[in-house]
């Protein structure tokens, strides 16, 4: 088994100049820090956006038009970007109630979010344009990707005018519970007595995390499998080991054009986390390089994504733009290493750690 | 995560590096010599994989090379072999004398499978049953190797539910249990879950003839996203399960239950502390026949807790930091822990700081 090993309750700090060198750094003020300087402002900021999104739906429903719809794919992006950033943290509020699964049903292996968001609009199912009521249907027809497919799909042309109705009132049915759900995992987040206190007072009675260890080591676990997410699971997912073995159509937010956004999008989500969480204040002056490092490979990969623009299936065809996603997966993986083996020595953890490691 | 599905060739290219290294022969008449010796796979901090035996004071007598991460040993008596099955979405298995005296022999999934790290041989040694998955129809097989024809791939039947985990052949020695963990994966996306939100483990018997479904059993729908995954037989016959529990963290599900032929799954109930202490988690269970207990561990919540199989009440519970392999050593158990840790069953504890023991534990007796 190569998961959690001992992170010492009290990280040991660097020696900074004149501080003695019994210095330390509490568990719980990281995790506070994370709280407080990632997950909070970062799920604000999708509840933020997916209110304005369902504004958008809701308007272009009443007057549909080329502006309209380029509005409401506009604040598409900026949800799916905002989500992307929020989404590295898929434990706690998130978790309940199928939340995760519903907010984004992806990969969808077999289309079976498409069937259904085809059959919903061919069917004009009067119950999916209730939010209240979609939310007990597929997990599939409820999040972005079936907004997706409304906003980029066959058919949405027909959202400019006011021939299809339907389809722009399930649209608007999915933004609203894309809203729900960002509100209650927000609200949830900011409950004084909710999973933020328990992620960050362990203790013997805690239900979850019994000592700073099992709390920090669900931290540097997001670092970790988010990393190995990005790479093994989006970006492996359509970019093949060689041209021909590409599948464009396997990409995320394919259809909007969105994927790299999201790929950037994760890792500014980490690097953000990162910093705020200042764990790199934990490490021994001697290894204070690596968060700057880490820092900076994060910044790097952010960049080399969002440089990548345009049709996923376009940009592969592409030797010089996939040749950068070729180079974001190095970013990732180099990423992986510093984090995975060398981060995690510094506070003793072992090397293959990962919550993806389980069997 | 390493590649998913290597190709084949090259895979089986590089499985012969290596594997032809002999044990030096000290270290065979060590084996031999020893009443019951334990096979388990393991990563060494150099990165590198392989599997283990080691002797009843955990000394690492024999090892092998494998190209990626095994899982679980399984050994026939009859011609003494042991196979090392890759971890899923691992794509081979190394089969393997422990006392040394065969080079090993390294076999790959079929196109359209992969391993996920579970076999068991058939009483009689002639094959040997391993859990697979058929990706692109998201279906569990067991995939059924000609034992005395180089393991030749002779069929497969259905698991009669999604990501099989461990198998077992409890009693008559013709009927199969699997454990059904309901997980979806797809080598394309790694070792991601796909389908937390509908997951539906099952818990099925097979008659191995035939490949028919005897008994076909779920937990309640409250628990479908308690994945069954791990399983040992008690003396009576009965098996018993551990499960890890995909649902919010915050949920305390019972994990450990036992399974009779005809009769619905029990989950056993325990105290809070021990629970909890599971971190919604089982990574190995075991049983011990001679001291008429079960053995559960949890690396997530660092615990390795004994419970007495007839009456299901916990009889010990202690802390052990990663520790997940078991096998019944003595009146106790044989534990192993990601940390390099070999604690026996007299609780003589023995380092080995090179080597990450993997999930699992099987011990071999020397007849």
């Amino acid at each position: 088994m190569l998961k959690r090993s001992a992170l010492v309750l009290v990280l040991p700090l660097a020696l900074l100049g004149v501080f003695p060198a019994s210095a330390a750094v509490k568990a719980s003020d990281i995790i506070q820090r994370a709280i407080d300087g990632f997950v909070r402002p970062a799920y604000a900021s999708l509840h933020q956006h997916a209110e304005i999104l369902t504004k958008a739906m809701h308007k272009l429903c009443e007057a549909p038009s080329q502006g309209g719809l380029g509005a409401a794919r506009a604040e598409f992006s900026a949800t799916v970007d905002a989500w992307s950033s929020a989404e590295i943290i898929g434990f706690g509020p998130i978790k309940d109630n199928n939340r995760l699964e519903r907010m984004l049903y992806w990969p969808d292996r077999k289309s079976l979010g498409l069937k259904q968001v085809q059959a919903a609009l061919s069917a004009k199912d009067p119950t999916a344009t209730d939010p209240a009521q979609l939310t007990g249907k597929s997990i599939a027809m409820q999040g972005l990707g079936a907004l997706e497919f409304v906003l980029y799909g066959d058919g949405a042309d027909t959202l400019t005018g006011k021939d299809d109705p339907y389809r722009c009132a399930y649209g608007a049915a999915v933004a609203g519970n894309i809203e729900s759900m960002a509100k209650d995992v927000n609200e949830a987040w900011n409950k004084p007595d909710g999973f933020a206190a328990i992620w960050a007072n362990p203790g013997p009675q805690n239900p979850l995390y019994r000592d700073g260890n099992e709390a920090v080591t669900e931290l540097v676990g997001v670092f970790i499998n988010e990393l190995e997410m990005v790479r093994d699971v989006r970006l492996k997912g359509f970019l093949g080991g060689k041209p021909e073995a590409d599948k464009p159509k396997q990409a995320i937010y394919w259809r909007s054009q969105n994927t790299t956004t999201s790929l950037a999008g994760n890792l500014a989500g980490i690097d953000a986390l990162f910093q705020a969480s200042k764990l790199g204040d934990a490490l021994p002056s001697d290894a204070r390089w690596m968060a700057e490092s880490i820092h900076i490979q994060l910044v790097n990969g952010v960049a080399t994504a969002k440089s990548v623009q345009g049709p996923i299936d376009k940009v592969l065809a592409d030797p010089a733009l996939r040749e950068k996603l070729e180079h974001f997966t190095l970013i990732t993986s180099s990423l992986s290493t510093l984090i995975g083996t060398r981060l995690t020595a510094e506070f003793g953890l072992t090397a293959g750690f990962s919550s993806l490691d389980g069997d | 995560m390493k590649t998913p599905l290597i190709d084949r060739r090259d895979f089986l290219r590089a499985a012969g590096i290596g594997f032809a290294a002999a044990i030096a022969p000290p270290a065979w008449a060590a084996t031999l010599a020893a009443d019951a010796v334990f096979a388990t796979a393991f990563v060494k901090r150099d990165g590198s994989f392989g599997a283990a035996v080691l002797s009843e004071a955990g000394k690492v007598l024999h090892a092998i090379d494998l190209p990626d991460r095994g899982h679980d040993v399984t050994f026939d008596p009859v011609s003494k072999r042991s196979v090392v099955f890759a971890r899923q979405p691992g794509t081979f298995a190394v089969i393997f004398d422990h006392a040394g005296r065969d080079a090993p022999q390294t076999i790959a999934s079929i196109t359209g499978r992969h391993f996920f790290g579970h076999g068991v041989f058939s009483p009689d040694g002639a094959l040997l049953y391993a859990t697979e998955n058929d990706f692109d129809n998201a279906a569990g097989v067991i995939g059924i190797y000609d034992a005395r024809a180089k393991f030749s791939r002779i069929g497969e039947f259905p698991t009669y539910g999604m990501g099989p985990h461990e198998l077992l052949l409890p009693g008559d020695g013709r009927t199969i249990a699997v454990a059904n963990g309901g997980i979806e994966t797809h080598p394309d996306y790694g070792r991601a879950e796909l389908n937390i939100a509908t997951m539906k483990p099952s818990y099925v018997l097979i008659d191995r003839v035939t490949g028919d479904l005897i008994e076909k059993h779920e937990l309640p729908a409250a628990l479908h996203q308690l994945s069954i995954r791990h399983m040992d037989t008690d003396p009576s016959g009965t098996v018993w399960f551990g499960c890890q529990y995909r649902g919010t963290g915050t949920d305390r599900p019972l994990l450990v239950g036992r399974a009779a032929r005809g009769k619905e799954l029990q989950l056993i109930d325990m105290p809070p502390d021990i629970l909890s202490g599971f971190r919604n988690y089982i990574g190995s269970v075991a049983a011990n026949p001679d001291a008429g207990t079960v053995a559960v561990s949890s690396p997530e919540g660092n615990s390795l807790v004994v419970i007495d199989a007839a009456s299901g009440r916990v009889v010990s519970s202690s802390t052990l930091v990663e520790v997940c392999g078991l096998a019944p050593d003595g009146s106790g158990f044989m534990a192993t822990t990601g940390a390099g840790e070999i604690i026996e069953g007299s609780g003589a504890t023995r380092s080995e700081p090179d080597y990450v023991w993997d999930n699992h534990m099987l011990r071999i007796e020397q007849v």
